[in-house]
């Protein structure tokens, strides 16, 4: 309920300020195209400490790891999209003070794990510091077997140590509530270690029990893009060798192979880019404008007929 | 002659409650007018609308309603504010400035000219000697009423206001007050105060409003609203032993004793009280004192409070 | 416009007996002792923590000042009932606010000169002590007249953030006042990464909300040229002159608002 009361007008100052406002405005967008007063591209933390911050953080602590949460996140981002030095070499700092801060921060030992162990430029490329994050999970959240499967992968796809990756598979079925499927994939891993199949096999499990995180499904599809593109990769060659045993030379351009196997179209990779030719040698490659590139190395690069 | 102050139809609504607030009419059409040169005395008990009223004629807040005018321009002019003075309930200033400079400070915000004689001059008019130089803080509630004054008329204002004068004042600070009250009278400044205090009225008003609940019970000249006719005597009498005592108080309207020997007498308005005192004189008692009995202005008031309480609940 | 002169006149004179000034000797204290402890403790970095240490008591000190007395002006006056005093003179509210604001500015600026002026006397006692050798070594001089510059836009700053204290003081209670300026003060500081939040999220609306909000509230990281001058790195002339024009017209435009609001306001 309101009273009226009769008030002097202020329809003058009104005006004066939506003026004003909007010469601000003006005066940011003009400054903001100029000179930027300097800020470091890791920007600083204070704290590195999770002591300190449990101290400093009065009892807030869920609310202080929330914020630095926030702030990782936001880091990443700023990270990704900065076009000098992508280094992410605060990311493990400040997911490290969010789980001392709150030791059951799930989503950020995930996240940790994921773009941790991420070669340049998609993360940190720092596998060794993402299982640290991770054996911090697991001490603080022993029924966490996502976490152990999680250093599994690492040792697995970052390291390349089937026999370890293995072990930690078996680790990680030993959890009361783990899921079945854990067996077989140990088993696979350590009787064909880094090929495609079992790659394969680890990234759809891993996308069909995250199915509600995200960024983890988003990722899993790459990865498996990328495994499709290099089937389909071995597959281009076989065809360019057997334009070069044909025609003695290799191909100039697709458009030669196309007319020659009498495709339709041209061959993409899932991502919808045209794979790239070499032209001495014939060979196939993603094209480094694709978002799949670069194609994961090591063992599971190896081509199986 | 125009009128000093006038107000048509003033009315104001508070929101009152927390939850679920609702208007509150503090004050009801107030319709007035005070003449130029007049002692105005605006009565009334707490929370009938009297510092909503002064409220409204400084502009320190907005009317729901009406209007309000003072020396013939709209309440919350400017320019009008260089000739009238207002005193607030329970005034206070700055802490840290000393009473002569707060004073000079709204010196010269009035633009006055011989700032420093002025400040002084009022200064001592209401009574402020050595303390002038200490700061307000350290000033007591009587002291700082002093200072209130002093600001309310340091511009020679034409136009006076003040809420509750006498409040926080001991008898010899409202004896100043009323002093300074007709000393400003006899310059030919309107003085227009508010007070609860009836007494102060009798003596220094010409006219008088009585508020209640936020509406004007009655208004006009003292000698208008109460009859002058006595309505009965009042006897104090001593040496009266307790035999004359027996006899005498079934004769009178009433006989209420004081001390040892020494009683007061009523008698209703028909009585010739020169009879009785011939009488008692005969019988070795004393006349100490005869006085009219009169309707004062406080029976009026109270008449007024009454029948508007309920008039109130009767609407209810 | 005199009356805004004398209620400006009446508000300095009434910060400096408030105990004002006694923050200012802390203040200078403080750094005394703090650059003698410090040339003991470390080696050629002391310098840099001198001018580091001072920019950011210039920057806390002034800010305390702003918003403890810039709340007290209006919101204890309100309170306290002072303002009847006032208010019935021949001053319209507008000029009131205006006045306050003036004065209140004006004590900052004295407070802020004084505070430089004990800094540049420990800097000058560095200089003074430091051999040559040292001297040379420092990526800026000790009495840098870019130091200057660095307070003038603190100074600026916290002009715009007396101006948000006056205004949260015409209409709310001290405590919420102080709260709320606190909090504006604070967002100011990371109000520049709401610009970048387009990079980082994938909502449209927030994005457009995170734009709205860098424009419209006080962005007060591009005062915070602290950095530059300790290191002796370059700062735009333009950036500074737009940064001041900023303020003002900032500053200006919470005073018309804060006087719309009290023009209507009820003291009852």
């Amino acid at each position: 309920m309101t009273v009226t009361r009769i008030v002097p007008a202020n329809l003058s100052l009104y005006t004066a300020i939506a003026a004003l406002m909007a010469v601000s405005i003006s005066l940011q967008v003009v400054r903001d195209r100029g000179w930027q007063p300097y800020t470091p591209p890791d920007g600083v933390m204070w704290i590195r400490s999770g002591e300190v911050a449990r101290r400093l953080a009065l009892g807030f602590d869920n609310l202080a790891a929330d914020v630095y949460w926030m702030r990782a996140v936001v880091y990443f981002g700023g990270q990704r999209i900065s076009s000098e030095g992508k280094t992410f070499a605060q990311l493990f700092p400040l997911l490290d003070l969010v789980t001392s801060l709150d030791p059951h921060f799930n989503v950020a030992y995930r996240f940790g794990a994921i773009f941790l162990a991420e070669p340049h430029p998609g993360g940190a490329g720092r596998p060794d510091l993402a299982i640290e994050l991770l054996k911090k999970g697991v001490a603080n959240n022993p029924t966490r077997w996502e976490y152990v499967l999680d250093i599994g992968f690492i040792h697995y796809f970052s390291m390349q140590d089937y026999t370890l990756a293995a072990d930690w598979f078996n680790r990680a079925r030993a959890i009361k509530g783990a899921p079945e499927w854990l067996g077989p994939l140990a088993a696979t891993t350590l009787a064909e270690g880094g090929s495609r199949e079992s790659s394969r096999k680890l990234w759809t499990e891993l996308r069909n029990s995250n199915a509600d995180v995200d960024w983890l499904r988003a990722q899993a599809d790459r990865r498996l893009k990328q495994l499709d593109a290099m089937d389909q990769i071995d597959q281009l060659n076989v065809v360019t060798r057997r334009f070069v045993e044909r025609t003695g030379r290799a191909p100039l351009h697709w458009g030669e192979v196309a007319t020659m196997e009498r495709w339709r179209a041209l061959p993409t990779d899932p991502s919808g880019m045209l794979y790239g030719l070499d032209q001495e040698t014939g060979r196939v490659s993603l094209s480094e404008g694709s978002p799949l590139w670069p194609l994961p190395q090591g063992a599971a690069a190896r081509q199986r007929p | 002659m125009g009128a000093a102050i006038e107000t048509e139809n003033l009315t104001k609504d508070f929101l009152v409650g927390f939850w679920r607030p609702r208007p509150y009419r503090a004050l009801d059409a107030l319709t007035l007018e005070v003449d130029a040169g007049e002692v105005f005395g605006f009565l009334g008990p707490n929370g009938a609308g009297k510092s909503t009223t002064l409220k409204l004629l400084m502009q320190l807040i907005f009317p729901t309603a009406g209007s309000a005018r003072i020396l013939g321009r709209p309440a919350g002019d400017v320019a009008v504010r260089k000739r009238i003075g207002f005193l607030a309930e329970n005034p206070y200033y700055y802490d840290y400035l000393t009473a002569e400079e707060v004073l000079t400070y709204f010196a010269r915000l009035f633009d006055l000219k011989d700032v420093h004689t002025r400040v002084s001059k009022v200064l001592d008019e209401v009574g402020i000697g050595g303390e002038r130089r200490l700061r307000l803080r350290q000033f007591s509630k009587g002291m700082l009423q002093r200072v209130g004054l002093a600001q309310a008329i340091l511009n020679e204002p034409e136009v006076v206001f003040l809420d509750e004068p006498m409040s926080g004042l001991d008898p010899i600070g409202r004896r100043e007050v009323r002093d300074l009250i007709l000393r400003l009278r006899a310059r030919g400044c309107t003085v227009f105060f508010s007070s609860h205090i009836l007494s102060d009225a009798e003596t220094l008003c010409s006219r008088v409003a009585i508020m209640a609940q936020g509406r004007l019970a009655a208004s006009g000249r003292i000698s208008e609203l109460v009859a002058f006719e006595p309505k009965g005597w009042e006897l104090v009498v001593s040496g009266i032993e307790d035999a004359l005592h027996g006899e005498l108080a079934p004769r009178v309207a009433a006989m209420r004793p004081m001390s040892h020997g020494r009683y007061t007498i009523h008698l209703a308005a028909t009585d010739r009280p020169e009879q009785l005192m011939t009488e008692l004189r005969g019988r070795g008692a004393r006349v100490e004192s005869l006085n009219p009995i009169r309707d004062t202005l406080e029976d009026f008031f109270m008449q007024q409070i009454a029948s508007a309480q309920q008039r109130d609940t009767s609407r209810l | 416009m005199r009356a805004i002169v004398l209620v400006a006149g009446a508000v300095f004179r009434e910060s400096v007996r408030d105990r004002v000034p006694y923050s200012m000797v802390v203040f200078a204290v403080l750094l005394m002792a703090a650059s003698y402890l410090i040339s003991q403790l470390t080696a050629g970095q002391d310098l840099k923590i001198i001018k580091d240490l001072g920019l950011a008591s210039i920057a806390i000190f002034g800010l305390l000042i702003a918003v403890f007395i810039g709340i007290g002006l209006v919101s204890k006056e309100v309170e306290r009932k002072s303002v009847y005093g006032l208010l019935t003179k021949p001053v319209t509210r507008s000029q009131f606010i205006l006045g306050k604001y003036a004065g209140l500015v004006l004590t900052l600026a004295i407070n802020i000169a004084a505070m430089v002026v004990a800094y540049y006397a420990v800097l000058y006692y560095m200089d003074v002590t430091a051999s040559a050798a040292t001297r040379a070594g420092w990526p800026a001089p000790a009495m840098d007249p870019r130091l200057l510059l660095a307070t003038l836009l603190i100074f600026a700053e916290l002009a715009v953030i007396t101006a948000v204290a006056l205004f949260f003081s015409t209409f709310t209670s001290p405590l919420l006042a102080i709260l709320l300026t606190l909090g504006l003060w604070i967002a100011g500081q990371f109000n520049a990464d709401l610009r970048n939040f387009e990079n980082v999220i994938d909502a449209p609306a927030a994005i457009w909300v995170a734009k709205v909000l860098y424009y419209v509230l006080p962005n007060l990281a591009p005062f915070n040229i602290k950095a530059e001058v300790v290191h002796g790195f370059p700062v735009s002339m333009r950036h500074v002159g737009l940064t001041l024009l900023y303020a003002a017209v900032y500053a200006g435009m919470l005073l018309v608002a804060a006087a719309a609001i009290f023009r209507r306001r009820d003291f009852k």
